[in-house]
């Protein structure tokens, strides 16, 4: 089930909420928590059944393993508890690897086999690295003790179940320890507000660039030599849309929790707006980024060991993000461009001027970008080629018409194929679009930093055009992290 | 002095100001946003351009007071199809009523029924797209915004799903570009599409899309990659049912309906299975169906910027090739062509493959 679908928004969001706040007002903590966390397996099993086996297998294996870790911690029996956690830790891994990456493994070990076929489970790669989370905390008595239900619950709390954020279990177990989950005015507005804000991010902005994305991508994955326009604005429409796919399902999802009374941490802080790399990644999906720094980084050694090893540390975890998202090359290389970038900055001497580091990092991101895009390496190519103007420079006619000095470095043509609906009127369409995403994602502050007057602007601008999208679009794309 | 007894305070009056103030923003965004498509905002260009087109074909069926001939399709109609040859081989005045395979067909419909009489013939050679177009995407087609502005009186005859679907056929792109619009309309924009893409006649044909135009457009017919869908989907397919409807009144009205195959490449034929899904539909209805030998495909170089447009060349060879499969249909005997218009437009020679021309 989508968080944008109509059966989540007119069926399992009210039903779950009201039955919540029922439960907890008569009859207690317990009865809320198991009506929570049936909720969510019907959420999780709505998409496929039988995969409920393995999130509740994997919840209850990794519980034992969990409780059995905190004993031994408790316990002072440190080496058992280590083997143990990197038991527990090789289990979860090898899960996510036979689902995940087995065919991958396959390709590169034998790259004529057949394929595996294996189905990816819905949401794996963050139900696992959470529990790793959980594993990782009770080895080092990092969190509280917690019952079956409990745990069951926050792991499989539908929030975050799907695409994060990704909680650690120390945050977000006790809140739902506290008390029964009474219905609070102030918090259900609040979270209601995020919920929508984030449904018009992901249905009103992030569907609109999409669709200028496919349209270039595809034609550069079908061959086509797409000019610098068409090249740049598909860039660049893809990365305004990964960007308000992500952050509004966050957003959603932080909206959702609210109203059941939970706190989840903020998870994009305006990446685009950073001035360097290191900052980026300080805002551009902030859970998985502190997970990687305190799960793979720091364990590794992080900044206090030899520059050579530093950068290496760097890359390796950059690599490992990249392989996270998706098993495929493409993720690799745009980790490694990500780590590339990394290490630069930290041993960079220059400071450069606040404009100037700010447009830097963003033309890095960006172009790591078609790498995570393209589905092949020749589209990749391709579309850099395009970007460089390899491929000419072409505009409309009319653009051209309307500013004759254009004519200097462009040629006219009467539509650019690969950009928009190619239409006469498409070059001004996709301009106005991507003028209007770039400067809300370049100029205005994070929904989560808005002023209360802000979002209600915000709302009034926007909740039409969502209700459009949801009710009346014939199409509506999933959330890309779903992939991943 | 007694004192009144304090009434209960409304039950809305209890409601936190913290819920109130998002509940009233939803509903100002809803109220600004039906005010602002409803009677504000507008596309003069992009669906002006299409209001004009469509009320000219209009204005030309009800002028024609004789038996006519209507070839309703998407844009397939005018851009493949050339009433200015076909009315004169069939002995009719004809109108080529298509505009664009976005027009939904419920509207398209709509506004033809009443200029449809006894003895009239509607060819139909629809757009494989048009039978299996959703009804979500047909509620948003440029007619409901249009509907919405300027034709309430049509609006106000479909079912209430499209009222709903008009009121919020504006997504973020339609709304921007209702911005655009008006600004260049206001600022005097000359329209490119009639040098680059030609214009059309008085019957409603497509002129002026000659081969030599169609050069700039080599490369995209080249890589496009024609949609054929399947049997199972016209069966099953909104517009199916749409088309249907209509047969049924044209049946009950004494109009003749032939149905036909739209344009499309040689080398990406319509599957078999799914040609037939498309004559069964009209076999069902009582309507007759042309099926040209060649299927209606022709080699890519015969087209001028899509598989549903033929170049004005082709257009011709085209029109004079359904004429002849229309006539006995239409009960008229096709007039012996002698040096006829089409064949004056321009010399094709591998023309004769497909027809006769000139012969």
């Amino acid at each position: 089930m989508l968080f944008h679908s109509q059966p989540f928004v007119l069926g399992f969001l009210p039903a779950c909420l009201a039955g919540c706040f029922l439960l907890g007002r008569f009859a207690g903590r317990t009865a809320t928590l198991a009506w929570l966390l049936l909720a969510s397996l019907f959420f999780y099993g709505w998409w496929n059944p039988p995969f409920l086996l393995l999130l509740l297998g994997s919840t209850a294996g990794n519980y034992v393993l969990g409780q059995h870790l905190l004993h031994l911690s408790r316990a002072n029996r440190r080496h058992a508890a280590r083997g143990w956690l990197t038991a527990g830790i090789a289990a979860n891994l090898t899960l996510l690897a036979v689902f995940k990456y087995a065919d991958f493994l396959l390709h590169i070990a034998a790259p004529d086999a057949p394929a595996l076929g294996i189905f990816l489970p819905l949401a794996i790669s963050f139900f696992t690295f959470q529990q790793i989370m959980f594993l990782a905390d009770s080895a080092r008595q990092d969190r509280t003790d917690t019952g079956p239900l409990t745990y069951a619950t926050f792991v499989a709390f539908f929030p975050h179940l799907i695409a994060g954020p990704i909680v650690r279990p120390k945050d977000i177990v006790p809140q739902l320890q506290q008390r029964a989950l009474a219905p609070n005015a102030d918090n259900i507005a609040d979270g209601a507000m995020l919920f929508l804000l984030g449904l018009a991010k992901k249905l009103v902005l992030a569907d609109t660039f999409g669709g200028f994305a496919d349209t270039g991508f595809n034609a550069a994955a079908s061959g086509a030599h797409l000019t610098l326009f068409e090249a740049w604005y598909a860039v660049l429409a893809y990365s305004l849309q990964i960007y308000f796919d992500f952050s509004g399902y966050s957003d959603m999802a932080i909206g959702l929790a609210r109203m059941l009374n939970v706190r989840f941490p903020l998870n994009f802080a305006s990446p685009y707006q950073s001035r360097n790399i290191a900052e980026f990644w300080r805002r551009w999906h902030i859970t998985l980024g502190a997970f990687l720094r305190d799960y793979v980084y720091i364990p590794l050694g992080g900044s206090r060991c030899s520059t050579l090893r530093q950068s290496m540390n760097l890359m390796g975890t950059m690599l490992l993000c990249g392989l996270w998202h998706g098993a495929a090359w493409r993720f690799v290389i745009w980790g490694g461009l990500h780590g590339l970038y990394l290490v630069a900055h930290r041993h960079s001497p220059i400071t450069l001027p606040r404009l100037l580091a700010q447009s830097l990092t963003l033309l890095a991101v960006i172009v790591a970008w078609v790498p995570f895009r393209a589905t092949t390496s020749a589209a990749a190519w391709n579309m850099l080629a395009g970007m460089a103007g390899i491929h000419g420079i072409a505009l409309p006619q009319m653009i051209v018409h309307a500013l004759p000095v254009l004519a200097w470095i462009a040629t006219p043509v009467e539509v650019l194929p690969w950009l928009g609906d190619a239409r006469t009127l498409s070059f001004p369409e996709v301009s106005a679009c991507l003028l209007l995403g770039w400067g809300i994602v370049l100029l205005l502050p994070h929904v989560h930093a808005l002023s209360e007057r802000a979002r209600i602007w915000a709302l009034t601008s926007s909740f039409a055009f969502s209700m459009q999208a949801m009710f009346f679009a014939p199409h509506v794309a999933p959330f890309l992290y779903f992939r991943f | 002095m007694q004192e009144e007894p304090s009434r209960p305070a409304r039950w809305w009056r209890r409601v936190p100001h913290s819920i109130v103030r998002p509940v009233a923003a939803c509903a100002a965004s809803i109220l600004l946003y039906v005010a602002c498509f409803g009677a504000i905002l507008d596309r003069p260009l992009s669906f002006g351009w299409l209001r004009h087109e469509l009320d000219a074909r209009l204005a030309r069926g009800a002028a024609i007071e004789e038996p006519k001939l209507v070839i309703l399709a998407g844009s397939n109609g005018p851009y493949s199809h050339r009433c200015e040859i076909i009315g004169p081989l069939l002995h009719r005045p004809c109108v080529n009523a298509g505009v664009a395979v976005g027009i939904g067909l419920d509207y398209l419909f709509a506004r033809w029924r009443p200029l449809l009489h006894p003895g009239d013939v509607v060819y139909m050679p629809m757009e494989e797209a048009q039978y299996v177009r959703d009804r979500a995407a047909n509620a948003l087609g440029p007619d409901a915004a249009i509907m919405l502005r300027h034709d309430r009186a049509t609006l106000a005859r479909l079912p209430p799903r499209r009222w709903l679907g008009a009121l919020f056929a504006y997504d973020l792109r339609g709304a921007l570009m209702a911005a655009i619009e008006t600004a260049l309309a206001a600022g005097g924009f000359h329209d490119p599409r009639a040098a680059v893409d030609g214009k059309s006649n008085a019957m409603g044909d497509h002129i002026g899309h000659t081969a030599t135009l169609a050069l700039a457009n080599a490369p995209a017919l080249q890589s496009a990659t024609p949609y054929h869908p399947t049997a199972s989907q016209i069966r099953t397919g909104d517009g199916s049912e749409l088309i249907a409807s209509f047969l049924d009144w044209a049946h009950a009205h004494g109009v003749t309906v032939i149905g036909g195959l739209p344009t499309g490449f040689d080398d990406s034929p319509i599957p078999a299975a799914t040609v037939a899904a498309i004559r069964a539909i009209y076999a069902r209805h009582d309507a007759s169906f042309l099926e040209l030998p060649n299927r209606s495909r022709y080699p890519r170089s015969a087209f001028f910027d899509t598989a549903d447009h033929l170049n004005e060349t082709w257009q011709a060879v085209h029109s004079i090739a359904v004429a002849r499969g229309l006539a006995p249909l239409v009960d008229t005997r096709p007039q012996v062509m002698t040096a006829n218009a089409a064949c004056r437009i321009e010399q094709v020679p591998e023309a004769s493959v497909y027809a006769d021309c000139g012969r």
